[in-house]
This record gives C-alpha cells, structure tokens and sequence, in this order.
C-alpha cells in the first residue's frame, strides 16, 4: 500500500495543472488575509480579525481542494493513463483508497500550512501596525480544525465525483454548481413546501458553516455539521467506489 | 486483451497467468508486460516521470527506469513531456513501460504502429529475442507481412470468434492458394494436353499457371510429351492471401475493393 500511495504522489505532483491548482488553493486565502490585515482599520479590529479573514477565504482553498480531487482522478481517464494504473494494481479498491489517503494528506497538510502561516503573518502585520490585544480567541483553534477537515472531505467529493462523471469540465461544474446553485434551489423550494425543512441540511452550506467562528451560527454544532456533510461525501465515496471496481477501464 | 488483464470484464472464459487470474498477481508488471495502446501516458508527464510511478506503483527502484529507458533509446529524450513525442517515440516509451518488471508474458497490440523502419525492425528482433528467452509474446496485428516474419503461432480472430489456431507454416499450408508456373518454349501444346486432361489452366506472357495440380505431375505430363521445361516452379500464397482467404466470411466492414478486410492474426 505504501508503494502506491508513493506512486500517486508521483502521479499528483509531476502534473503542472495540480500544481497551479494547489498554489492557488494556498495562496489565495493567504493573500486575501494578508492583504486584510494590510489595510484593515486598526482602531476597529478585534480578536477575530486574522481568523476571521481566513476561514472567510478559505472556503475558496476548500473549494479548489474539491477541484484537484476531480482533477486526480479525470486526468486519469482524459489522458488514458487509467488503463496503466489499473493494469499495474488490479485491485482497484486499494488504488481508490491510495488516491484518497494522497488527496486527504495534500489538502489537509496544505489548509494546515495556510491557517500556520496566515494566522502568524496576520497576527504580525497587525501587530506592526499597532494593533493591541489578544488577537486569538477561543473559538479559533476549533473553527481551524474544522477548515482542515472540509478541505479533506471536499477534495474526497471532488474525486467521488470526477469518478463518476469522468469528464473534468463536467465534474468541475457539479462540484461548483452544487454549493453555489443546486442548494441554494433546493434548499429554497423545500423551505417553501416544507416549513421545518430548510436550509439546515443542504450538505454543502451546513459542511461550510464550520468555517464560522462562533457555534450558535450552526444548525448542527460545528462537529455535527462537519459530521453531517462527512456522511454525505461517505455516501457519495461508497457508490463513486462501486461504480469505479464493476466498470470497464 | 483489456480482458486478459482485467480492464474490462468478460461474459464468459477465463485467462490465467501461470495458474492465475490477472487480478490475483500481486506485483502483475512482474508477471505481465502489456501494451494496449502507446498513447495512454499523460501527456504533461515527462517520460521518466510516466515510468517512475509505473515502477513504483510495483515497487520497483528508479534505477530500473533509467534501464528501460537505455533498452528502447529514450535515454536523451528521458525529461521531455511525452506530449512532446511522435507516434513512434510512445511507442517505444510504451514498450518500455512493458519492460519494467521483466515480465515474463508480453501482450502488445500493434506494437509497430507509427514506428519508422528502423523501428519496426527494432521491435521485430526485440520480440523475436524476448520470445527466444523463454517467454511468451502475444501481438496483436493487422499487418500480415509483420507477422510472417515475426509470429510462430497464430490465432486468428474474425467477428470475435476464434477461426484457427496454428503455426504460421501450417496456416500458409492450409489456407494459401498454390499453383505451378511453367515456362517452356512448346508452352502451347504443354497447356493444350492438360486442359484435355482437364487441368484448370491460366496464361500469362511466357508462363502458364496451372492450378490445383502438384509440380511433379505437370512434370511428368511434359516428359510424356516431349516439352522441354525452362521453368517448373510451385507458388505460395503470402500469409495476407491466407488470413483473406479464411475470415472472408468474418469481414465486419467492407470497402470498396475486395482486397479491403477486418480481423486480427495474432
């Protein structure tokens, strides 16, 4: 197993297009927070300022991580190479496994190297600047977590999808679609026919929430969002797994 | 072939590698080379990149990449991103792919496909040494002429139905059209006294050819005669006549010349 797990690295790093994705992926909310704390009034910041800003822009970070997960597995079947990955380990269950465990280390390492820096450079810049006070609060290390464990499940849904559907454009367009549009129709509709039923279990915008700082904001809890949506891309995971062992390379 | 090494699944048979399906080999680029098509490698990759994560994935070193790469001349180009590569150029990349784990079944469909002649006559000696070494080579070929001088065994496959299975002597044998040429300067009352014994008979300028009848008989018929013979030859079909010959019947498209045909001689 570990010698799979080494060649999808391989496979992963030595492709230009992940490698753009996952520099946009980190440098975006870095940016975005540096840049923030940059020219932020001073007089009105709180403690919430630096991660504040960051878990807002990582949402960005978690959605481009759903991206290379559709991209790890498309690029497969786009350029061919699928027959070759699976001519060399035909126990697919294994090479499915190989590639979520590289995907989960890549997005979960990188959101951890994106909050480190973000939140030590943030907290610097406003310290330059005179900013006084405590700028972490107790919430943080949790909301934190949370960004780290959407990161991982959402380059899962990335690959679960882009191995159903195959195709990169098309599987980019459901993952993006699905938060930005279906939820928000759906959600809407039920809310209308259905008066308890809302937005509340739309997978997508309750998995998101976790990135808010403060619980009340949550439905479910932080952890039983994150929870919530986990058991969707599980769910998603197992039939994207299924489809993937019975079909024709 | 994507079903003998477990790419696609098969409504009925099986294929066994040493007693084994495909699925069951747990390190299979050790036990089974296979090359389906050249252009499946990534084309952003470099080709050592395409290899190491071949060899890896099997857990191979990197030096047995930078060996392969020798053995099909790609040493040089071993950096460049295989998108950068012509047709002949994959193939040898593909083939190298297959080299990795020094299997010891190869299967290769159209293994000369857009190499150049220096190429293809690479690839022949290769698969003709791989196979002197004691392990079996499967190619799959349209190009008849390849497999004349390539191929010991054939199986011939039309309409994906198993039409014959033999070596390519005895194919040739079965299945080719021979006939007799014949030159002599009393070719007329040669060809008269045959066709009066029936013979099917055709004339070509200065030769007659006489079909369905051995060289030895003609032979004898002319001494009978007294017709001097300047020529008296038998004719063989080539493995291309034969392979058209047997899966007239399994042609699946059609062109607009008779000569135009489908099937696989392996």
């Amino acid at each position: 197993m570990i010698a799979l797990i080494r060649s999808e690295w391989l496979k992963l790093r030595t492709v230009r297009s992940n490698i753009t994705m996952a520099c946009f992926a980190v440098a975006l909310p870095l940016l975005i927070t540096l840049l923030t704390m940059a020219f932020i009034n001073v007089d009105s910041v709180d403690e919430r300022a630096v991660s504040a800003a960051l878990l807002g822009s990582g949402s960005l970070s978690v959605l481009l991580f759903g991206i290379i997960g559709v991209l790890a597995i498309t690029q497969e079947y786009s350029q061919g190479t699928i027959r070759l990955t699976l001519a060399a380990n035909p126990r697919r269950t294994k090479v499915y496994v190989a590639k979520g465990i590289v995907l989960a280390i890549l997005s979960g390492g990188l959101t951890a190297f994106i909050i480190l820096v973000g939140n030590t450079a943030g907290e610097a810049i406003l310290d330059s600047r005179g900013a006084v006070g405590k700028l972490s609060n107790d919430k943080m290390g949790q909301a934190y977590l949370g960004m780290i464990a959407l990161s991982i499940l959402v380059s899962l849904l990335g690959m679960a999808i882009g191995t159903l559907t195959r195709n990169p454009p098309s599987a980019v367009a459901v993952l993006v679609l699905w938060p930005l549009l279906l939820e928000s129709l759906i959600g809407g509709l039920l809310s209308v026919v259905i008066n308890s039923i809302g937005f509340e279990w739309m997978p997508f915008q309750t998995g998101m929430s976790a990135l808010q700082l403060e619980d009340s904001d949550m439905d479910f809890g932080r952890w039983g969002s994150v929870g919530y949506f986990g058991l969707w891309i599980l769910g998603f995971t197992l039939f994207a797994h299924t489809v993937f062992k019975r079909r024709d390379a | 072939m994507r079903c003998m090494i477990g790419l696609d699944r098969m409504q009925s048979g099986t294929a066994l590698f040493d007693g084994k399906s495909y699925r069951e080999l747990k390190k299979p680029l050790h036990e089974v080379g296979a090359l389906l098509d050249a252009g499946n490698a990534h084309s952003g990759r470099t080709a050592r990149n395409h290899l190491r994560w071949l060899a890896m994935s099997n857990g191979m070193s990197p030096k047995r990449v930078d060996e392969v790469l020798e053995l099909v001349g790609l040493t040089d180009v071993a950096k460049k991103r295989v998108g950068q590569f012509s047709l002949g150029m994959k193939q040898r990349l593909g083939i190298a792919s297959v080299m990795l784990g020094d299997p010891k079944v190869v299967i290769l469909d159209e293994p000369a496909n857009g190499l150049d002649p220096e190429g293809i006559r690479w690839i022949r000696e290769m698969l003709k040494h791989l196979a002197s070494q004691g392990r079996s080579v499967l190619v799959s070929s349209h190009l008849l002429s390849e497999m004349a001088l390539m191929a010991d065994d054939l199986i011939v496959i039309g309409k994906g139905r198993l039409i014959t299975e033999c070596t390519v002597p005895e194919f040739i044998d079965r299945y080719a059209k021979k006939w007799v040429v014949v030159k002599s300067p009393q070719l007329d009352s040669l060809v008269s006294v045959a066709q009066g014994q029936g013979m099917h008979v055709s004339l070509g300028q200065d030769v007659a050819e006489f079909h369905g009848v051995a060289a030895a008989t003609i032979g004898e018929l002319a001494a009978k005669n007294n017709v001097v013979l300047h020529e008296l030859s038998t004719q063989t079909g080539s493995l291309e006549d034969a392979f058209l010959e047997v899966t007239a019947d399994a042609v699946q498209y059609h062109g607009n010349t008779e000569t135009q045909s489908k099937g696989v001689a392996s």
